[in-house]
């Protein structure tokens, strides 16, 4: 099953050569990129964060303000921000895990406002106006191509893949035991002697460093960005939709929910969306209410069901 | 759980299904262009009036129609066989991938040849990108942001009045000085109020920049998160310098706009002048405020007291207020004009090949008998692709409606100037 | 008070009476804030679920206002019971069909169940009544008081004080009356309710027709003097989210207090800072707020 899906993603773009499929193949790639970044720090260690938007757009801004005032490498920039993102999620982080649930969850919220409404204020980082890229050649180098989206395609692939594998190696190992124990039963793992806001902090840096390249890709792929785009609470609510859609706690959830959540939105708005009636977010709606209500384990659980 | 499986398979289905979309629409006897516009969201009212713009255009050129219109004599194209010509819409949402992803659809998919749209101007630049990275032409008819035209790009075409434009070379050495001179009194304090979006600060930033380079002094320069809960914090601070202003520059949109205008009048704030760079254009806006929003003015491209002398504008009003029972606005005019010139184009070039409209909207030189906004005619800069024959009104809300005031030679009110306070009005 | 130069120059432009125009306006709005936190709050403290619908339920009572208006004359004070009623019996709903199910799910899906109703009625509401900016043109309560250079709107302080009155009202409900006492059982311990005698379904939708009629009536309040349109519930359903957090989950005066506050440090903010900051300032407070005291300024845990 794992390995002829791998073989049909690395295949997709042979089959498919039109560049819309690829483009909502890479929008897939990129939503399951972030939800499962959150994955680590909301599903298995199940700390909510509702201003996940913050990290995205630390690595879409840093890598792109480095390339348009230094000329800096996109590659570089993307590590640059993600090591910017990382950081900021420490001290985030610090202060922040002493609160308790909603607590935690409006402290999220808090800070990706405060995010934004910088960005929008701070005249030096485009504020409202926003950065256009600068359009360069095509080049593996300058991260950017015109003619065809093939490369961002594997490369989106391929970010998804490592995220996964990252994922995969973590629930398996010490790291994801004592992120569920941290989930499950908080003072059971106080009890246990772990460390919990040493392991909480890894498990956020590890999510924002890869939510962060997530942005850099982004801001390399549209080619603009602003604080609309990158920051807003909507898209830290999304992350958090496509993970439980799926499924959180599981490497395939994220995945899974992506491909329902974009293709739910491509579809619905592409024949039911245009007139002005929100037909489409009516059924969103209405889908994330019934998985909640009686799914609340997403895409995966009901497949668990039958295996 | 098989209902369970049953409705993964669905899923997936339709996520194959959307990615693959319906098949390339091209009968031989359609040109087929494309329209991106925001159809859900908080700009949905607007976007609902560019498309209904844009589909009374295609009704005269596919018809018969006795009217100055280029086409419209006509049915269909002449030069490509009377071939109709047929628009597809997509909805961007305000989100700049989704732009992306539609301008990339209609273009590949459903292979359009040339694409309008997108009335924002954030999300109108990541669309016209797919446009011009495809070398298909762009025709922008509402996005008024001036960075769109410094791009560089080849296929970029915009009819529509560029912000900078206006504030360098209309606003402050020729609107203002009219006013001055027919009302007495001089117009040298500006209180500069805008909402924090790309738009309001790019207005606000070359209207302040122009302004001081003829002399004016900026009192003040409020920014504002758009659409908040209460203005009372800006009106203050507006009422700080209230006795030294003249003129209030304002970049709101609808909502900010009643919310203001509630405000002002709550407050007793009494500029001489309140002006906005066409934000209010919705029916909403005078619909929300009454009497309120007296005499404010706003700068457009279009009016339908242009009908008093110009007969081609009474005869478009009449036929869009038959098919969509409201008269036209500045939105539905301007995009009205923008598929006009487009079929203009694509019928001069005689072929749907690209890169031959391209050339042909290069040549576009439409008289501004034909035209019905306030454009002395449509002609593009061969480097930016703006339409440097944009020119705009200014019109004043006289008895809950929009007026033209100025140019005085086409307006049919007298501008009101100073607003008399609110104290003083019934 | 010796201030740093900066803060002087901008200060010394305000005078007592700019000073006192704030306060008003911000006090007016932070009551408004403060009702439609409580009806927030008093469903938390029920069982712990936090509507994120809340705003959305607003939203569609300010609707309930204008069509009453629009298509009945209804003036909105007259359509204030009807708000009240309508939407407590939208709550009940609420729960029986969606809340009763994820009781005891994970958090997550407590939240986004909410959040999903709260995305469904917006897009509902754009779907039925399209994303146009409504407005109530001449309502009863309309004009503004004037006392001196201090401008006071005549809507927004009668929506204040009957705020108030509705906070009273509701915090005498909840401490005298039976099933307030019940509600409050209910809350604290389930099991040894339902011992009692008390039926924990049939409070806890009382209690989300409750939180849920005071939401309505803030909207009908709100629809005196703000434009109506879809989105509108987002916003104060934030400020809501974080007021109630700022006060302390399962602390009712605590949320109606951190609403007032929440509307004086919008309005102060706007003015001492930029008004381009004022939802900083208020994100600022609560994050300073809480990290000082975890559980916000009354909270229960």
């Amino acid at each position: 099953m794992f390995a002829a899906t791998a073989v049909f993603l690395l295949l997709f773009p042979a089959i498919f050569t039109l560049p819309f499929p690829q483009h909502i193949m890479i929008m897939i790639f990129l939503y399951a990129t972030l939800a499962q970044s959150w994955n680590l720090i909301g599903g298995y260690a199940g700390q909510v964060s509702l201003g996940h938007a913050v990290y995205f757009g630390a690595g879409a801004y840093t890598s792109s303000l480095l390339l348009m005032k230094w000329g800096l490498s996109p590659w570089l920039g993307m590590l640059a921000g993600a090591g910017l993102a990382a950081g900021l999620s420490l001290i985030i982080g610090y202060p922040c895990f002493r609160l308790a649930g909603h607590y935690f969850a409006i402290a999220t919220i808090a800070i990706g406002e405060i995010a934004q409404i910088s960005m929008v204020n701070w005249k030096g980082g485009g504020g409202a106006v926003g950065l256009y890229l600068p359009i360069l050649d095509e080049s593996f180098t300058n991260f950017e191509f015109h003619s065809t989206k093939v490369p961002y395609y594997y490369i989106a692939l391929g970010i998804t893949a490592i995220v996964f594998l990252v994922t995969y190696l973590i629930e398996k190992s010490w790291l994801g035991f004592y992120f569920r124990a941290i989930k499950g039963d908080l003072d059971a793992s106080r009890a246990l002697g772990i460390n919990v806001p040493k392991y909480k902090s890894i498990a956020l840096a590890i999510s924002a460093f890869f939510t962060a390249v997530a942005g850099t890709f982004y801001a390399q792929y549209i080619l603009f960005i602003d604080p609309e785009s990158v920051l807003p609470l909507m898209l830290s609510i999304l992350i958090c939709l496509v993970a439980i859609l799926g499924g959180v706690a599981s490497v395939w959830g994220p995945f899974l929910g992506s491909v329902v959540l974009v293709s739910l939105s491509e579809y619905t708005r592409t024949y039911l969306g245009g007139g002005g009636k929100a037909i489409d977010l009516m059924i969103y709606g209405g889908l994330i209410v019934l998985i909640a209500r009686f799914q609340p384990e997403g895409l995966m659980g009901m497949l668990k069901k039958f295996r | 759980m098989k209902t369970g499986k049953i409705l993964l398979v669905v899923f997936l289905a339709m996520g194959l299904w959307a990615i693959l979309g319906t098949p390339a629409n091209s009968q031989p006897q359609e040109v087929v262009i494309g329209g991106i516009w925001p159809l859900t969201g908080p700009n949905a009212p607007t976007g609902v009036e560019c498309v209904q713009g844009a589909k009374l255009a295609m009704e005269i050129v596919n018809g018969k129609f006795d009217l100055n219109l280029p086409l419209a004599k006509t049915e269909g194209l002449p030069n490509l066989k009377g071939a109709k010509l047929k628009m597809l819409f997509g909805d961007h949402q305000n989100i700049p991938d989704k732009a992306m992803g539609e301008a990339e659809r209609l273009i590949t998919q459903e292979k359009v040849v040339s694409l309008m749209g997108c009335y924002i101007s954030g999300v109108t630049a990541p669309a016209s990108q797919a446009a011009e990275r495809r070398k298909i032409p762009f025709l922008d008819a509402d996005a008024i942001a001036p960075t769109l035209i410094k791009r560089g790009f080849k296929y970029f075409f915009r009819v529509t009045q560029d912000d900078e434009i206006w504030f360098r070379d209309f606003m402050w050495n020729r609107f203002i000085p009219d006013v001055e001179k027919k009302k007495g009194g001089k117009i040298r304090n500006i209180a500069v109020l805008h909402e924090n979006t790309l738009w309001g600060v790019d207005a606000a930033r070359f209207g302040m920049e122009h302004a001081k380079k003829q002399g004016l002094n900026v009192l003040t320069e409020i920014a504002y998160p758009a659409r908040s809960t209460s203005l009372t914090s800006e009106v203050q601070k507006l009422k700080m310098v209230e006795r030294d202003t003249h003129m209030l520059l304002q970049a709101s949109y609808t909502a900010d706009g009643i919310l203001f205008m509630k405000t002002f009048h709550e407050m007793d704030y009494n500029p001489p002048m309140i002006w906005n760079d066409g934000g209010y254009r919705e029916p909403a806006f005078l619909e929300a405020l009454g009497k309120k929003s007296d005499y404010i003015l706003q700068r457009d491209e279009f009016s339908v007291d242009m009908g008093e002398r110009k007969v081609l504008v009474k005869q478009v009003n009449d036929l869009y207020k038959q098919r969509f029972g409201v008269d036209l606005n500045t939105n539905s005019a301007r995009n009205f004009m923008g598929v006009i010139a487009l079929a203009d184009a694509i019928n001069r070039a005689g072929s749907t090949n690209p890169e031959a409209i391209r050339q042909a909207l290069l040549a576009t030189k439409l008289p501004p008998e034909q035209c019905i906004c306030s454009w002395e005619g449509i002609e593009f800069d061969p480097n930016t692709g703006q339409n440097i024959k944009a020119v705009s009104l200014m019109l004043q809300v006289h008895d809950g409606k929009w007026r033209l005031v100025w140019p005085y030679e086409v307006a049919v009110k007298d501008l009101v100037y100073p607003l008399p306070k609110w104290s003083e009005r019934k | 008070m010796i201030l740093p130069p900066v803060l002087q120059k901008r200060t010394s432009m305000f005078t007592s009476e700019i000073i006192l125009q704030t306060l008003i306006s911000g006090l007016l709005m932070g009551c408004l804030y403060a009702l439609v936190a409580v009806g927030l709050c008093l469903i938390w403290g029920l069982m712990e679920i936090v509507n994120f619908a809340h705003g959305q339920f607003m939203m569609l009572s300010m609707f309930l206002a204008f069509w009453m208006y629009t298509l009945f004359g209804l003036d909105p004070l007259l359509s204030l019971p009807l708000g009240a009623v309508l939407l407590f019996l939208l709550g009940i709903a609420t729960y029986f069909f969606i809340i009763k199910g994820i009781l005891y799910t994970t958090f997550l899906a407590q939240i986004f169940a909410t959040f999903g109703l709260g995305i469904f009625l917006h897009s509902m509401a754009q779907f039925l009544w399209t994303a146009n900016y409504r407005s109530i043109q001449n309502p009863l309560l309309a004009g503004r008081i004037a006392a001196g250079q201090i401008f006071v709107g005549f809507p927004q302080l009668a929506a204040a004080i009957m705020s108030v009155i509705g906070f009273v009202f509701l915090y005498w409900f909840i401490n005298k009356t039976e099933i307030g006492l019940a509600l409050q059982a209910a809350s604290e311990d389930r099991q040894a309710a339902s011992l009692m005698g008390i039926n924990s379904n049939r409070i806890f939708a009382i209690g989300w027709g409750i939180g849920s009629a005071c939401v309505g009536v803030a909207g009908v309040l709100l629809a005196n003097f703000f434009y109506i349109f879809p989105e509108v519930g987002f916003t104060f359903g934030l400020i809501a989210y974080v007021a109630v957090a700022l006060g302390g989950f399962g602390s009712i005066p605590g949320s109606f207090i951190a609403g007032v506050v929440i509307g004086l440090v919008e309005a102060f903010g706007g003015l001492l800072i930029d008004p381009a900051f004022k939802y900083l300032s208020v994100y600022v407070l609560y994050l300073a707020v809480v990290f000082i005291r975890p559980q916000g300024l009354w909270g229960r845990y």
